[in-house]
């Protein structure tokens, strides 16, 4: 298609607007505009980007707005005529009869959308005489993070289409009409008040300093801007860093961010202050006399390798053990399994995937061959049905969360939810299974049943891409329907229709979280939705799959690096001679050949007095491993407790070298998010007071310990490890770009958005059956402990809370609180914020009580981010037969109001 | 507009939808009950936001209108008729300040003094009564005068079997293409004022396939000074049903949703007595006469706010969402109510569907001109010696309407609005030269609009009427886009500074300022407003200039 710009001829799109027509031909912002925004849809309020349409050569014009007009075939556009340039300035001469003209002082200065345009259409007096205005508004600082000045409103809705159209949190809205009309928080209510979950897409969306946060994010400094991508979990987002000096005055998100598209969390854009919080560990220190007391690096190292190779020598190598962090680069986590396995001479590695997606990865294993997400997040907007079980994302990985959300609230889509609790997303979802905890095998086999019994089975796919099937067809057409319906608690006719759904939408993906893993029957769960996806044939391509939402930041390159007991860099079996060879050829040093230790059997060990020492980076077990007396005895019999980290959290308080690690902000390297995409880590700033980047740490010892290992480089790391993970091969530090490459990458540097197009890793998808089976826990303690205690995590917290405990957001979300059924709640006499303990056969513990009817009747919910609860001193050892993923989401409790006396002391 | 809130406000469906309930929040006392409000958002998942900014748009939940009992209304025929500082002072007597409130046109144009007390409308010589009329129950139906040099619309109704025998053909052959062919070559032009052929509408409705399609009728007739509307509503509803079913069974569309507005009570009521006598003829529901066609009625009671007769508005408004104006593309026929194709047309228009599906399209084309076919509804106010309801064949005279229909002028009249509040304003030496058609008022630079007619009387000062149509413009604003929101405002202040204050006016700005919402605004409410204001500059620049300076 041709148009025309001032009478050139140039190829248009079909469908495009006239804007974007513009901007691509003649340069970005070559139309100005005050209410269009790259995340948002157009919306015609400002009219700035208005321009002369003619619809041949000569013709009579006709002014209409570019954003949303559509550009036709031998359109005449003038961009910039002076009609139009009048009219610019006739509206913004409006504009500026209602805004206040301090702009020297105004946050924005230098940075201000309208303070641009104005200058664009020069104007240059504002003729009207003084009317009606509205200068008088008063400012809104009830909030830790956000802040609103309407008085600098210029009413484009930007804020208000980005709480809808990306957040979908409907916080805002305006209210009024004509003159008056004027942006609102929920029912005219402060930030405070509302329910703003802070994700700051207002603030990065608002032209002017109308919205805004405490860290002035739009405000012009010095500064420098680094990218850099988020700690907090494993979507993965793009941050735009800003900082004068050694000082972080901001984080923004980058538009251009295939992940985030220029959104993100609370948590991602201003839950950063942790970094130079002043409890942050800025020396090495060593126990002395009980005591642990600040040393050199010197000393420390010393320290260390000394007593390391003592335990080896004396007690072999297998006396030794080291947790690595999901929180570490890959290119540490590499390092830290490679100084155990090359240097120690151990398999004793794990790391804190064990706790969480160990099942996925196992499961996914065994059903594809490839224990990682088969799609993308972009592939959301490719799909017609979502499946999203034992997962909460909108909490714990808020910009998916957020995507998903937008998806479930179109009613052209298929919407499916598993989960115990009425979460944010089950309210939207169209079917909302809500199963009693420790069931999903149960459940997920009555799905399967009714596709076969429906005769909703993909034949084709079925018979040439998988295995197994005949057996597992069988296996599943006995199970016992009733049995199930009343296991689960689940009615037969919903779970029918969900399963009719998910098979018959021609598209279908599937999200998972830690409610499918984090139970006996983890490793199980994980196959059967893989199973799902077989059945139906929603896998190897746009818009279906099976997608873990990984926990942690790095979780997915932890176990790509190898730091598991029985897998090494790349998933290589440590069992298998030919790997072995490879490795110590690699490597240079000869390596163990058992497997080694995962987490719960080190601690084990430690108890059985075989482990002498651990080495823990980036990893509070104290407060967020399971049976946490257990786990603070096993570290008590440890010999060497070596803990790497970035506050005296619950673990490093037992540690008798405690090294001080630097934070995300502070060194460089790559995460791999769920998606599987590498992206480039960048230091912002050198690590605070003494601390160092982790990877040096462990390349000091390794060199103090005899092995010869350069100094720590992401360029220099990622061109070794690319030599021995197969599917790095192509990934180079220069190459990865500002958005990352998706695994595997081949030696040409071509990336792999989805898996499983043609053939799976294990050559055949493989169907196996596993009937449901109760959880010991419920077996053994149902009947002195009747509830169900399920764990989570909520929006503001992440993980132990050791970062965001020590932000703005523990003003937000003050502490772990029991979400309690209100009929649960009347029958013990409990009421709003009472305390309530929570008594296992481990333990007791007091949390605050939240009456909701968001939790079912028999099932509790709460959290484990503040350590003065420790809810884990109640979990219990039970875990994942195959996995050893701990069941956290069984948990058979019962039940009394308290006077809150079994806090833990901090 | 949100299209995530569309989908959720379609979630809970049409019988009992969001802006229903959110209206109902305000029966109390008036204004919107936070709690309850809060308590919709919860049920919707949209958050609370969502309703109380909605809530906050019209004029009968906002804030400022809890404990209001009586309403005057300040429409723009009342205005030029000069009649309402007397009910405002008769209704003092029975209520304090606080109480009285009022509302923009209750469309009692044919006699004025108009006042509105406890859902019912009052005109005229009821003023004389209002003790009576006080805690009365009835409703109160009012008679005018209606002429016709044609009858089509205001054709009487008859015997109903035989009123509907074209919709009960149509249900029976399903012969929708020849029906589609019958609207198209009849060149009927939607009456709501833009004139869009409603053949060509149905049709581009009809190709896009969706399983829920709707048909919109737009009866929030606002427009000061209008009132044949409310005549089809309350004279003629079954013509305006039949034309609404003839439309969804052409689309596809199982809903016919009448939005009436709630100055206009005595027409939710004829309406929906209506739909009760199609519902008895066995003419409504599931599988209609075993055709396997469904439809549907459902009547809404809007709440207050000008800008909900902008198509777009309107659809907002029915989803309860805040009724601003939506972009275009989309076109509600393609993405309209609930993101799903709609049809929407004004009453008048669908009022003329039964008589071409009855008679052939070349019948209906037969009447008036080559491109604006048909007849035409007028409404007169009460300078005319016969005030009421015409209609005319298009191409009429204007001076046969004024003259022999409506009996000329009762006073000396110097300009007459026509269409509405953002019609042309029309000099009466200009009447020789018009005729009742859109293109002899387009040629002259004024508009037909819905053809209602406000005269404005000799010694009523053209400056005032003005800052009248200013005023009535930045109330009725949406305020979404920037032109309009700010530039109403301002030209308001501007006209209110030369008469209150002797502030002259810049022309330059003035000039600029039109020229701004003209070419700017992202409807026709904000672009609208210049047209008369320039008209009047014209036709009446001796008598302005005096309030204007050239810098």
């Amino acid at each position: 298609m041709r148009a025309y710009i001032n009478d050139i001829a140039y190829r248009a799109e079909q469908g495009e607007s006239i804007l974007s027509f513009c901007n691509r031909i003649l340069g970005k912002k070559s139309i100005p505009t005050l209410c269009d925004a790259p995340n948002l849809e157009a919306f015609g309020s400002c009219r700035i980007c208005s321009v002369d349409v003619a619809l041949e050569k000569g013709a009579k014009t006709k002014t209409m707005a570019s954003c949303h007009s559509m550009v036709t075939e031998g359109m005449y556009i003038y961009p910039n005529s002076t009609n139009i340039r009048r009219l610019r300035k006739n509206i913004i001469e409006l504009v500026l009869t209602d805004h206040p003209l301090d702009c020297l002082t105004c946050e924005v200065n230098g940075n201000c959308e309208l303070q641009d345009v104005a200058a664009l259409t020069g104007v240059r007096e504002v003729r009207y005489p003084q009317g009606a205005h509205h200068l008088d508004r008063p400012k809104d600082l009830s909030h830790p993070y956000m802040t609103s000045d309407l008085s600098k409103c210029i009413n484009c809705y930007r804020c208000v289409r980005a709480c809808d159209e990306v957040q979908g949190q409907f916080v805002l809205s305006m209210a009024g009409r004509g003159f008056d009309t004027r942006i609102i928080k929920g029912m005219d209510q402060s930030f405070m008040e509302s329910d703003c979950v802070s994700c700051g897409a207002c603030a990065q969306a608002c032209p002017t300093s109308a919205i805004s946060d405490v860290f002035e994010s739009k405000a012009v400094r010095t500064d420098t801007k680094v990218r850099t991508v988020c700690t907090y979990c494993g979507v993965g987002c793009n941050l735009e860093v800003s900082k004068t000096e050694d000082q972080i005055n901001s984080i923004r998100a980058p538009y251009d961010a295939t992940v985030n598209e220029g959104h993100t969390c609370l948590k991602g854009r201003y839950a950063f202050k942790f970094y130079d919080h002043p409890e942050r560990l800025r020396d090495p220190m060593i126990k002395k006399n009980g005591q642990l007391e600040k040393v050199s690096w010197e000393e420390a190292y010393d320290y260390i390798s000394s007593k390391l190779l003592h335990y080896k020598e004396k007690f072999g190598a297998d006396s030794i053990a080291g947790i690595s962090s999901s929180r570490c680069t890959n290119e540490e986590n590499y390092l830290m399994q490679k100084f155990i396995r090359a240097v120690v001479g151990t398999n004793n590695i794990d790391g804190c995937a064990r706790v969480c997606h160990s099942p996925t990865a196992l499961g996914m294993q065994r059903t594809f061959g490839t224990g990682a997400a088969t799609n993308s997040i972009e592939d959301i907007q490719h799909t017609n049905c979502i499946l999203v079980i034992g997962a909460n994302p909108t909490a714990a990985h808020p910009v998916t969360g957020a995507r998903i959300k937008q998806f479930f609230m179109k009613s052209d889509n298929v919407s499916i939810v598993i989960d115990p609790r009425k979460t944010e997303l089950a309210k939207y979802a169209n079917f909302h299974l809500a199963l009693r905890p420790g069931t999903n095998v149960a459940v997920l086999n009555m799905m399967l049943y009714y596709i076969i019994k429906e005769g909703l089975v993909a034949e084709e796919f079925v018979r040439n891409r998988t295995e197994g099937y005949e057996d597992f067809k069988k296996n599943i057409l006995e199970i016992d329907i009733n049995e199930m319906e009343r296991i689960s608690g689940v009615d037969r006719d919903l779970v029918r229709e969900a399963a009719i759904a998910y098979a018959s939408a021609p598209n279908a993906m599937s999200f998972h979280g830690l409610g499918v893993t984090e139970h006996s029957q983890g490793t199980f769960t994980v196959m059967q939705i893989a199973d799902l996806a077989l059945i139906t044939g929603n896998i190897g391509r746009k818009g279906v799959g099976v997608n873990p939402l990984r926990g942690q930041n790095n979780v997915q390159g932890s176990a790509d690096m190898g730091v598991q007991p029985h897998q090494g860099a790349g998933y290589l079996d440590v069992t298998d001679p030919e790997v072995i060879k490879k490795y110590e050829n690699f490597y240079g040093v000869s390596l163990p050949r058992a497997i080694g230790y995962k987490i719960p059997e080190m601690f084990d060990a430690a108890l059985e007095g075989k482990l002498k020492a651990i080495w823990i980076i980036g990893e509070d077990v104290v407060q967020t491993d399971p049976n946490t007396q257990k786990v603070i005895k096993a570290l008590q019999h440890t010999d060497l407790v070596i803990v790497q980290e970035l506050f005296m959290t619950e673990t490093a308080k037992y540690a008798d070298v405690l090294l001080p690690g630097a934070s995300f902000l502070e060194k460089s390297g790559t995460f791999t998010n769920g998606e599987r995409r590498v992206q480039r880590v960048n230091k912002v700033l050198e690590p605070i007071g003494n601390s160092k980047a982790d990877g040096q740490i462990i390349i000091d010892i390794m060199n103090r310990m005899g092995y010869e290992q350069a100094d720590y480089t992401p360029e220099g790391m990622l061109q070794e490890i690319s030599q021995i993970v197969p599917f790095f091969a192509g990934i180079r530090w220069e190459n990865l770009g500002v958005n990352g490459l998706q695994w595997p990458v081949d030696t040409q540097g071509k990336d792999t958005q989805i898996l499983h197009s043609d053939t799976f890793k294990r050559g055949k998808g493989k169907f196996e059956f596993h009937p449901f089976e109760e959880s010991n826990e419920i077996k053994l303690h149902a009947k002195d402990y009747p509830y169900i205690l399920t764990t989570n995590r909520d929006l503001e917290h992440y993980n132990c809370g050791a970062m965001t405990r020590r932000t703005g957001n523990v003003l937000i979300n003050t502490q772990d609180a029991l979400w309690i059924h209100p009929d649960d709640a009347a029958q013990h006499g409990i009421g709003q914020n009472d305390w309530v303990c929570l008594e296992s056969e481990r333990g007791k513990v007091d949390v605050r009580a939240l009456i909701t009817r968001d939790i079912q009747p028999g099932v509790l919910s709460t959290t484990f981010h503040f350590p003065e609860i420790m809810v884990n001193n109640i979990t219990s050892d039970e875990a994942c037969s195959e996995a050893l993923c701990p069941e956290y989401k069984v948990v058979a409790v019962r039940i009394r109001k308290s006077k809150g006396k079994h806090l833990a002391k901090v | 507009m949100s299209k995530n809130l569309s989908e959720l406000s379609l979630r809970q469906g049409i019988i009992d939808g969001l802006f229903e309930r959110i209206s109902r929040t305000a029966v109390e006392t008036g204004r919107a009950d936070p709690k309850l409000l809060q308590q919709l958002a919860d049920d919707f998942l949209i958050g609370s936001a969502s309703t109380y900014g909605a809530a906050s748009f019209y004029d009968f939940m906002k804030a400022e209108n809890q404990g209001k009992k009586a309403y005057v209304c300040n429409g723009s025929a009342c205005l030029c008729a000069g009649t309402q500082k007397a009910v405002h002072k008769a209704l003092s007597r029975h209520f304090d300040s606080t109480q009285i409130g009022h509302m923009t046109c209750l469309g009692r144009c044919h006699e004025n003094a108009a006042f509105h007390i406890d859902g019912k409308n009052y005109s005229g010589s009821d003023l004389t009564d209002i003790e009576k009329i006080i805690g009365q129950s009835q409703k109160n139906r009012d008679s005018y005068s209606v002429k016709a040099n044609v009858e089509l619309l205001t054709q009487e109704i008859g015997d109903l079997k035989s009123f509907y025998e074209p919709l009960i053909r149509l249900i029976d052959s399903k012969n929708l293409d020849k029906a589609l062919e019958d609207i198209k070559s009849s060149g009927l032009r939607g009456r709501g004022g833009a004139g869009f052929p409603i053949g060509l509408k149905l049709q581009i409705c009809r190709d896009v396939a969706a399983d829920l399609k709707f048909i919109i009728c737009n009866a929030d007739e606002g427009d000061p000074g209008a009132y044949s509307d409310r005549y089809l509503l309350e004279e003629r509803s079954h013509a305006v049903l039949q034309g609404m079913m003839i439309a969804g069974i052409l689309v596809g569309a199982s809903w016919g949703i009448l939005y009436i507005r709630a100055e206009y009570p005595e027409s939710v009521d004829q309406v929906q007595k209506a739909i009760e006598e199609l519902q008895n003829l066995d003419l409504l529901g599931a599988d209609i006469r075993g055709s396997g066609i469904n439809f549907g009625f459902k009547i809404i009671k809007a709440q207050g706010a000008y800008i909900c007769g902008e198509e777009t508005a309107l659809i907002n408004s029915i989803e309860g969402q805040r009724p601003e104006v939506r972009t275009r593309p989309p076109y509600p026929t393609v993405e309209g109510l609930f993101n799903k194709p709609t049809v929407v047309n004004n009453v008048e228009t669908l009022a003329s569907l039964h008589y071409i599906l009855k008679n052939g399209g070349e019948s209906y084309r037969s009447l008036g001109t080559e491109k604006s076919s048909g007849t035409k509804l007028i409404s007169l106010d009460s300078f005319f010696n016969v005030p009421g309801i015409v209609e005319v064949e298009m191409g009429t005279p204007l001076r046969t309407v004024i003259d022999e229909m409506g009996g000329g002028f009762r006073t000396a009249v110097k300009a007459m609005q026509i269409g509405g509040p953002l019609g042309g304003i029309v000099p009466v030496d200009k009447i020789d030269e018009l005729t009742v058609d859109f293109e002899s008022f387009a040629r002259n630079g004024f508009l037909l609009g819905h053809a209602s007619i406000v005269c404005i009387p000799e010694g009523f000062e053209m400056i005032k009427y003005l800052e009248h149509l200013f005023d009535f413009a930045q109330y009725e604003s949406c305020g979404k886009c920037f032109p309009c929101r700010l530039g109403t405002k301002r030209g308001q202040e501007l006209l209110e500074g030369a008469i209150v204050r002797g502030q002259k006016i810049d022309k330059q700005l003035f000039v600029d300022l039109l020229d701004t919402l003209e070419q700017g605004s992202l409807c026709a409410h904000g672009g609208g407003i210049p047209l008369p204001v320039k008209n009047a500059l014209r036709y009446f620049s001796k008598e302005l200039e005096p309030y204007f300076i050239h810098n």
